[in-house]
């Protein structure tokens, strides 16, 4: 996914993507990322968790106009079924 | 700069002829240990501006997710992964998906896609004039370990799609 993303960003669109590995993402250097604390297979947490789904798509566009330097991945404080921050 | 592909397809096809055994006996962690992940050195950028509300937004996971009734699903059996894309509309509903990815739990995305591929949410934000529009089609890639094929011809292929489609911004969502 890293690599997609990097040939999209590479032939002029911005990009935004997720994570949940900071190991392996410092490996592939994403233009822009968030990181969760999440599993493999459930990026936006748990199932039906709609408010925070959209929160995080939210975190994304924010991420977009306020991110300059390539590379930045921003941490989310989320966590698996548990209230969100206000 | 371009990926170096050069260097990485010998040390792929290497990979491969020593974890085949592996692969399929499904010693996924003995695997992924070897395998020969690409390092670049350095993050292309393109400067983001304006405003989503003005903007027209994609979104692709790597879920392996295909349309049940319509599309086929992807190879879960090549060491190679598979490096073709679905066309998912944004008028999908759960029924309609369906899973080809032998390597993450399944169960979780079968309740909600939206946690991996959150088109709902994406379709209420173009609705409420959040984001200016969302394009009809959507994308799904699946398990990939072949790098040199995603790169050489999948890629370019899917760019050509979404910039067709007049895409300003991409959201990726992986697995």
């Amino acid at each position: 996914m890293g690599l997609i993303q990097r040939l999209v960003e590479e032939a002029g669109i911005p990009t935004i993507s997720m994570g949940n590995a900071a190991d392996r993402m410092a490996h592939i250097k994403p233009p822009r990322a968030m990181l969760v604390k999440f599993a493999r297979g459930s990026m936006f947490g748990e199932p039906g968790n709609v408010k925070r789904q959209r929160r995080i798509i939210m975190d994304g566009l924010k991420a977009l106009q306020t991110m300059t330097e390539p590379g930045t991945i921003q941490k989310l404080p989320y966590r698996w079924k548990q209230p969100d921050p206000e | 700069m371009p990926l170096e592909l050069d260097a990485y397809k010998p040390a792929y096809e290497k990979w491969v002829a020593e974890s085949l055994a592996d692969y399929r006996a499904g010693n996924m962690k003995e695997i992924i240990k070897k395998y020969p992940f690409i390092t670049p050195d350095d993050i292309p950028w393109t400067a983001y501006s304006g405003q989503p509300s003005n903007q027209t937004f994609a979104l692709v996971t790597s879920g392996g997710f295909y349309l049940k009734n319509s599309q086929p699903p992807f190879d879960t059996e090549s060491i190679h992964g598979d490096t073709s894309f679905r066309e998912i509309p944004k008028t999908v509903r759960q029924q309609d998906i369906g899973i080809a990815h032998l390597h993450y739990d399944h169960s979780l995305t079968e309740q909600d896609m939206n946690i991996v591929f959150p088109i709902e949410r994406f379709v209420e934000l173009e609705k409420e004039g959040i984001i200016g529009k969302l394009t009809d089609t959507h994308y799904s890639f699946s398990y990939v370990n072949d790098v040199v094929s995603l790169v050489t011809a999948t890629v370019p292929k899917f760019i050509s799609r979404i910039k067709a489609a007049g895409v300003d911004v991409l959201f990726l969502v992986p697995v």
